[in-house]
């Protein structure tokens, strides 16, 4: 009897610490991934020069003696502010619009088939999406590139920010439809009630209320634009200077770091692990940003 | 049920949207399925052996003038190619890459191809081995970019594969290393559409060593290598020699580190890197600059493509 209590015990006690180091295992990833990141990248940042790295404008790693190769990371950094910025003003309104209709207006028969189409659109893998936006953003925005802006191929800041906009709807949607849904029922019934329109009390009364929600919506499709590879890689031309027009070509964070890491060694590689540092950085702040949001929504 | 209806409407709907797309596609840039009499390639790449300095090449079938701003596409920092092309036409000035900024920068040959071949306006640069139909290589001074064209010295535009080779080589990598530049090592080079670094060579004698030899580098000599390694382990079944294209820069680096046997190089190597290894050449491959099939320009000179990849000519009409 005692000698099988002690066995469950045992067992129950082995087990919490299985259970505890699974818990513990994606501190230990991103614990790595920092120390990997840091080691690698400070030492270039420093070599360098803060100022160098983080204000200069020009990125020319294939520069080579006489010369001294520039590693200033500026154009990439506002180049994946600028898409970013672009995805948002693209996915933002028609995401919350989207919830918003779901939550509110949408009849069962068409949620049960929007519902579905918009969660497939997260499953959907970037490379589709960047092949997508090659073979038909690209054109479509050629001529018009050509025409304003005097050249151009049509693989532009806009073909980006367009592709991303659609890739952060499952986010936007998700994360605001939840936190519109949140929202007591009695807000819209006292709102109606005071004699407002539908539309109006939605606008007026529930989406307010979801503000917090949807900020931090808002917020993880930032994290979601700014880490995108691939389908960014694939449209936005990656000219690695400032940007300079919204229909012509911006080189991101992501986006350098893929294309120069597989021929990168020296320095070169060790500053492209500090351009890591500064996407971890960005993402770092943006969740800091979430979980301010998510707590001030309590 | 209902789940099972909303995907057989969303299937439709998207096969609906990607025709319509399609056909938007080809609205906007009309050129790009051109009938078949279009197509003919100005510069095939490979014509008759006898192609010494060929006469220009007639221009395609169509006749619309092509005028506007050019669209340079080249390729990422670190390439080899990107390295041998600056290199030889003297964009890199003082050790500065002089590339037009405005270049758009696609990753890898087929990348490059895709680009080209999708935008009327564009020019790009290849490995003259990796050249396909569906785009068109431009002949440089008049001449087709060809294989026969190199050897005969009349298409400026080529480059030296190396093997950048450690000072005391252990005896199957030296096995290896006489095998690429044995008759049979390089007749595989030139029936590739890349060009021997040399003719009437020694047959192979070697062989019946073992071992495993590891070779890094270049992922535009990985290709070439991999043909003469699996030749190589017909005839010498003992030994494993695996490829792995890695960069240039990587494949020095891990030559000199003793990390493989020796490394491809497709550029040439750096006075602080010939201290540790030495170059030798295992082939010359042509660079051809391509644009699209129905780019009617029917020749540049190695000027226009270096003022053109330096963004001081940038419009198709100027270049005549």
């Amino acid at each position: 009897m005692r000698y099988g209590r002690m066995r469950k015990h045992g067992l129950e006690f082995s087990m919490k610490i299985v259970f505890a180091v699974c818990a513990c295992m994606s501190i230990v990833a991103i614990s790595l991934i920092a120390i990997f990141l840091l080691a690698g990248g400070l030492p270039a940042i420093h070599e360098i020069g803060i100022v160098e790295f983080f204000l200069g404008q020009r990125w020319a790693p294939g520069d080579r003696y006489p010369a001294v190769p520039d590693f200033g990371v500026l154009p990439m950094i506002v180049g994946s502010i600028y898409i970013t910025l672009g995805a948002l003003v693209i996915g933002v309104p028609i995401g919350l619009f989207t919830a918003i209709y779901l939550a509110y207006m949408c009849p069962r028969r068409i949620y049960v088939f929007i519902k579905p189409v918009i969660n497939l659109l997260a499953g959907i893998p970037s490379v589709v999406y960047g092949f997508f936006g090659m073979v038909v953003l690209v054109p479509i925005i050629r001529p018009f590139a050509r025409e304003i802006t005097g050249g151009g191929t049509g693989e532009s800041i806009l073909a980006a920010s367009i592709l991303l906009g659609i890739m952060i709807l499952p986010v936007v949607i998700g994360i605001s439809e939840s936190a519109i849904r949140a929202v007591p029922e009695s807000y819209l019934e006292g709102a109606l009630a005071l004699g407002a329109s539908k539309t109006r009390s939605v606008f007026c009364v529930i989406v307010p209320a979801a503000k917090s929600g949807i900020l931090a919506a808002v917020v993880l499709g930032v994290g979601r634009a700014v880490g995108e590879t691939m389908a960014v890689n694939m449209v936005a031309g990656n000219q690695a200077r400032m940007p300079t027009h919204l229909l012509r070509g911006a080189r991101s964070l992501t986006a350098n770091i893929v294309m120069e890491m597989p021929y990168a060694y020296g320095l070169h590689r060790d500053a492209l692990t500090a351009s890591g540092v500064v996407l971890l950085l960005f993402i770092l702040i943006i969740n800091m940003l979430f979980v301010f949001f998510v707590r001030k929504g309590r | 049920m209902k789940k099972m209806l909303a995907f057989a409407l969303l299937t439709v709907v998207g096969l609906l949207f990607f025709t319509a797309c399609g056909d938007g596609g080809t609205a906007t840039n009309p050129s790009t399925n051109p009938p078949a009499a279009a197509t003919s390639p100005v510069a095939q790449p490979n014509p008759a052996p006898a192609a010494a300095p060929a006469p220009a090449a007639p221009a395609p079938a169509t006749t619309t003038p092509i005028t506007g701003p050019i669209d340079v596409i080249s390729r990422e920092s670190g390439s080899g190619t990107r390295d041998a092309f600056v290199d030889i036409l003297g964009i890199l000035e003082g050790g500065v890459d002089r590339t037009y900024i405005e270049a758009v920068i696609q990753t890898g040959t087929g990348a490059v191809i895709t680009a080209v071949a999708g935008n009327l306006y564009s020019i790009g640069y290849i490995s003259l081995g990796a050249l396909r139909d569906d785009v068109r290589a431009m002949p440089i001074n008049g001449v087709a970019p060809s294989a026969a064209n190199v050897q005969a010295g009349t298409y400026p535009l080529f480059r030296t594969f190396y093997l950048a080779v450690p000072r005391n080589l252990e005896s199957l990598a030296q096995d290896f290393l006489d095998f690429i530049l044995s008759a049979e090592g390089q007749a595989i080079v030139s029936g590739r559409n890349y060009i021997a670094v040399g003719d009437n060579l020694a047959p192979f004698t070697g062989g019946g060593l073992t071992g495993t030899l590891e070779i890094t580098g270049s992922t535009s000599i990985a290709p070439l290598m991999e043909l003469l390694a699996v030749a190589y382990m017909e005839i010498n079944d003992d030994a494993r020699i695996e490829v792995h294209s890695s960069g240039s820069g990587a494949g020095i680096t891990d030559a000199i580190e003793g990390r493989a046997a020796f490394g491809m190089v497709s550029r040439e190597l750096r006075p602080t890197e010939l201290e540790s290894v030495d170059a030798v050449a295992m082939a010359y491959d042509g660079l051809a600059v391509i644009v699209h099939n129905d780019n009617p320009i029917p020749s540049l000179t190695t000027e226009q493509v270096r003022d053109i990849f330096m963004g001081e000519l940038s419009r198709w009409g100027d270049t005549q």
